[in-house]
This record gives C-alpha cells, structure tokens and sequence, in this order.
C-alpha cells in the first residue's frame, strides 16, 4: 500500500509539473509495463521463457486498430475485443509450445513472434505492411478526448497500477506458490496435485492478456502503428527491462521500465549507444545480478560498506 | 531444358548454396551445444561480424586473403572471450544461458552498428563476377567457393573429432562432462575450444557467403536462428544433422520463394520449425529422450 501511495506520489509530481516531454516518457512506461508484467508472471514466476511477447502486444495492437478502422466499432470495445483474441491467443499459443522446453521453447517462442511480424509487414491489404495503419481513433470518457499526453496520462497509470495490484495479489495467492513450484520443480509440483501444463497455459493467457492490452492502449494512444515497433527487438527490450527488474517482483518490473524507457531516451542523442548498453546490461545483469539491477547495486553498496567498515576497523 | 526444368534447377542450385551456410552456422551450434548445454543465441553474429571485420580490413589496405584469415580467426577468438566473460559463470543454466547469449548478440549488433554503420556492406567475389553456365542454369562463382569451403569444413571437423586425440576428448566431454573431467580431460579448455570452433565456423560461414548477399549488422539474427532450425530439422546435437538440415532448409526456402512468395520466405523457415518442434522435436537424426527431458 506504502509503495502505491509513493508510486501515486510520484505520478502526480511529474503530473502537475506539467512538462510534456517527462509525461510523454511516462506514459509509454505505464504502456510497457503491461506486457512486462505479463512477462515477468510467465518467466519470473513461472520459469517459462517466451521470446515472442512483442508479438501479442503487436495483436493487442493491430486487433484493435482493425477492428476500429474496418469495422468503426466503439475503440473501448475494440480495445476489450483484441484484448480478448490476445488472451486466447495466447492460451492456443501455450497449448502449442508448453510441450517443449528450454532452448527447444525459447526457439519456438521466438518462431511465433517472427511468423506474426512477418505477417503484419506482408499481409499489405489489412495491415498496411510496412506503411502501417494510421487514423486510429483517439479513447474518450463521458466526451473528454484522450488525444495527448497529458489527457491519457490519468488513465494509462491506472489502468497500469491495476495491473500491478492484480498481479500482486496473484503472486501472493494459492495459484502464485503453485507457479513458483512449476517454476522450481514440475515433477514436485505435480506431486502435490498441481497440473503444470494447465497451470503455464493459465498464465500464458493471462501474460497474453497483459501484452494485449498494453498493445491496445498503444494503438489508441498514438493514433498509427506500423509494424516495426513489434519485432523481435521489441520482445528482446521486455526481456531486459523484465531481467533489470530481476523477473519476480512486481515493483522490480516497475523499476526495469523506467530505466529501460529513460536510458534509451537518455541514450539518443549520442546515436547508436543504446543498443550496446543494452547487450552489456542485460550480460552483466544476467551474470552478476540474477534478482535485479536494484538488487545487485544494492549487493555492491552492502559490500563497499562492509570494506569500508572494515579498513575503519583495522585503522 | 525446358523453361519450367530450368526454373527449378536455378531453384534447387541456389538452395544448396544458401543451405550450406545455414548448415555451417548449425554446426557451430552443435559444438557449443554439445559440450556446454548452452544454445548460444549469438551464433549468427559470428557469420555478420566475422565477414564485417574482412571487409573492414580489406578497407584499410589488408589483401584480401589474409584479411579474410585474420577476421575468421578474430572471431574463434572472440568467441573464447566470451565464453570466459560471460557464460563460464552461469555454468550450464540453460535460462541464463539463453538470455545472456542473446545480450551477447545484441551487443555485438551494436557495436557492429557503431562501427561500419547500418548501411550493407559489400565484399568482393573470391574469383570474379562472371557467372558460370551449367547447362542452361547461370551460377555465380561464388557458389563454388561456398559449397566447396563448407564442405570442406565440415569434412575437416569430421575428421577432427572422429580421427584425432583432442577430438576424442571433446566428444567425451559432449557425452558426459562430469566423467571426462574425473578421467583428466580439461573440460574447461573443452568448453572455450568449442566456443573457438563455434566462432571460427560462423566467421567461415559468413565470409563466404558475403559476396553474394550483403552483409550489415544485424544479418547475423536471421542466419543464426535459420542455423537453428537447420539443427532442429536435422535433429539437436548431430553435426551430420545440422550440415543435412541446413541443405533441407536451404532447398525449401529456395523452392518456396521461387513458387511462392519471397516475402514469406523467412516466415516459411519458422513454420517449418514450429512444425518439426511439435511433432518431432527429435529432429530427423536425434535422439527423442533429450527433448522430452
């Protein structure tokens, strides 16, 4: 609750400082870290890797803005509906590749999200291809117009902070101890009565309903979507703001957006940098800081004090 | 030749060309495989940055057949710095082990960004540009040096593991590491030999083909997930069926975009790997128990 009450603290300040630029960065955060969420359930919680998540927010995406454009259906039905496909998308998806493992899943999952990159490029007639598809309609509530920054911001937070309480309770719930007992042992899990292979469908919908829904709400809130911002390298960027995070923990995800959206604003200027950070980080994170980025700074703080302490004591 | 024979011939003749870099980068795959339990994600950058780094230094003045030596074996080089950087640590944690291979990879396609930009860079045919006529059929020369030196390869690599000492230890290594350590066998030094191998045969597989289809930065994602597939068709773990797996690939995509659409060429290789995971994940020559593990 503390942390809510600090994360609605902060959102308000970049709120009402008013200044475009900051809120804009937020929003795309709060946008991200839906499917992020979703991917953090699935591996951080569940152990199953997924290299294909870009392609379920490209659903959410391309689902919703298809449906406004082709059928001029109200978007937040747009929105519900593609999210919807997403989840059950995500589920056949599940059905699918959860009969694999390791390398032989992690291939598979990649191979979907490439088959669905593929596709929104090549089927030119409902996608646009590679030109995308522009003249989305905006959200609006009781004729307010969600057609900025500042008028989506509200709503994408919290949309956003539900998530994150939803999430949270999940993971604190019977079904979050089965997930981790999937993620540490399917034998033992299904020993003491949990169906792995249903239990890692579940959350790959749920994960699919996440990343669905974020994609949605992207379309919306820009207006035109193209293809590129849904491939591999997208679902790679997840995968390190969900590693940054150290994969399982709510508000660890939380902070892995933040820095992964803020670094490669940061980053832009000086060009092509932000990619070879991004190897390095998410190497470095991997080998020294399985839990997270936080985690580990925090590893190195406690170990500098302790060095520290300990000249201090000889002295 | 009829005009439809003719066709199909080009096809299958640009197929075995393709599909011989494809089973190359699956056999560099295999040895790291086989040795580490590691699927290094970053193998197709090896291909990318090895014939990068030769066009490169054909670029300052370096003839061309040392600058093609020097950057292969930069690569088996690099491959070793990465393996005591970044995967000796996790050990065989197939989790870690995916994602930090992928960071590699992105890495590597950052800096291969910084460096030579993002536009395609060309490098110049081993023997000319005049295309050779094989009854009816025009193949670039470069064809030849392609097929030739993967096969040359990958004869090489044969011999070595079936025929010398070293090679004997390395498979034992593959069949069970714990054992070969406990019989003396350096299974440290097997595991960074692997990552040589690996880097040395992408590097191989990359300069060759670079004549004929341009390289950039991020070439290296497709071949290296297409050299997958290559090893999963053949089935995982099998040099033979990496190298068999590749030519199959290479004939399918070839035949698809002839008689297809090139479009869903790339599309095409994945169906067939989704395919092949669900209803033999053992590949055409493997062993079924490893995947169902």
């Amino acid at each position: 609750m503390r942390r809510i009450a600090a994360l609605a603290a902060l959102l308000a300040a970049v709120y009402l400082s008013g200044n475009g630029y900051v809120m804009n960065l937020f929003v795309v955060a709060a946008l991200f870290t839906l499917p992020a969420l979703g991917l953090s359930l699935l591996m951080g919680y569940t152990g199953q890797i997924s290299l294909g998540h870009a392609a379920f927010v490209g659903l959410g995406a391309y689902g919703s803005a298809m449906l406004c454009k082709f059928l001029g259906i109200n978007p937040w039905l747009a929105i519900a509906l593609a999210t919807a496909f997403a989840t059950i998308a995500a589920w056949a998806i599940g059905w699918l590749v959860f009969r694999l493992r390791g390398h032989h899943l992690a291939m598979a999952t990649l191979a979907f999200g490439i088959i669905i990159h593929v596709a929104t490029v090549e089927l030119r007639g409902l996608t646009g291809g590679q030109d995308g598809l522009s003249g989305i309609p905006a959200l609006s509530l009781f004729g307010y117009a969600m057609n900025s920054d500042a008028a989506i911001f509200p709503f994408a937070w919290l949309v956003c902070i539900l998530g994150i309480v939803l999430a949270g309770n999940l993971v604190h719930s019977p079904a979050g101890y089965a997930m981790r007992a999937v993620a540490e042992s399917e034998a033992v899990a299904a020993s003491i009565g949990i169906a792995p292979d249903r239990l890692k469908r579940r959350i790959m919908a749920l994960s699919g309903f996440y990343a669905g829904l974020g994609g949605a709400l992207y379309a919306h809130y820009l207006g035109y979507i193209s293809p590129s911002p849904f491939d591999v390298g997208f679902s790679v960027r997840l995968l390190l703001m969900v590693a940054l995070g150290g994969f399982a923990g709510i508000w660890g995800i939380l902070f892995g957006v933040l820095f992964g959206v803020m670094t490669s604003e940061l980053l832009k200027p000086f060009g092509n940098y932000d990619v070879v950070l991004y190897g390095v980080l998410l190497v470095v994170v991997m080998v020294w800081c399985p839990r997270g980025l936080l985690d580990g700074l925090a590893m190195l703080w406690r170990g500098v004090l302790r060095v520290w302490r300990g000249t201090e004591a000889a002295r | 030749m009829t005009g439809e024979l003719t066709a199909f011939a080009q096809y299958i003749a640009s197929g075995l060309v393709v599909g011989a870099i494809y089973g190359l980068i699956g056999v560099g795959f295999t040895t790291v495989y086989n040795v580490t339990g590691i699927v290094n994600f970053s193998q197709g950058d090896f291909a990318s940055l090895g014939a990068l780094g030769a066009i490169g230094l054909i670029g300052v003045g370096v003839p061309m057949p040392l600058a093609l030596l020097i950057a292969v074996l930069a690569s088996g080089v690099l491959g070793m710095l990465i393996e005591r950087v970044a995967i000796r640590p996790v050990g065989n944690d197939v989790l870690r082990g995916i994602i930090i291979t992928i960071g590699v990879g992105v890495t590597l396609q950052g800096v291969a960004v910084l460096v030579w930009g993002t536009d395609a860079q060309p490098l110049r045919a081993f023997s000319g540009d005049t295309p050779v006529n094989l009854g009816g059929v025009t193949v670039p020369p470069q064809a030849f040096w392609v097929v030739g030196t993967a096969a040359l390869m990958m004869g090489l690599l044969w011999l070595f593991f079936t025929r010398t000492y070293v090679g004997k230890a390395f498979r034992a290594c593959s069949v069970n590491a714990y054992a070969a350590g406990l019989m003396g066998i350096p299974t440290r030094a097997m595991r960074s030999f692997s990552f040589f191998v690996a880097g040395f045969t992408g590097a191989v597989a990359g300069v060759i083909v670079a004549p004929i289809a341009l390289m950039q930065y991020d070439s290296g994602i497709f071949l290296g997930i297409k050299g997958f597939v290559a090893c999963i068709i053949g089935g995982f773990g099998n040099p033979v069926g990496a190298a068999l797996g590749g030519l199959l690939l290479g004939l399918l995509e070839a035949l698809s975009s002839g008689y297809l659409s090139s479009g869903y060429k790339n599309a095409i290789a994945f169906v067939v790997l989704l395919a092949f995971l669900f209803v033999r994940p053992s590949g055409l020559l493997g062993e079924l128990e490893e995947v169902k593990r």
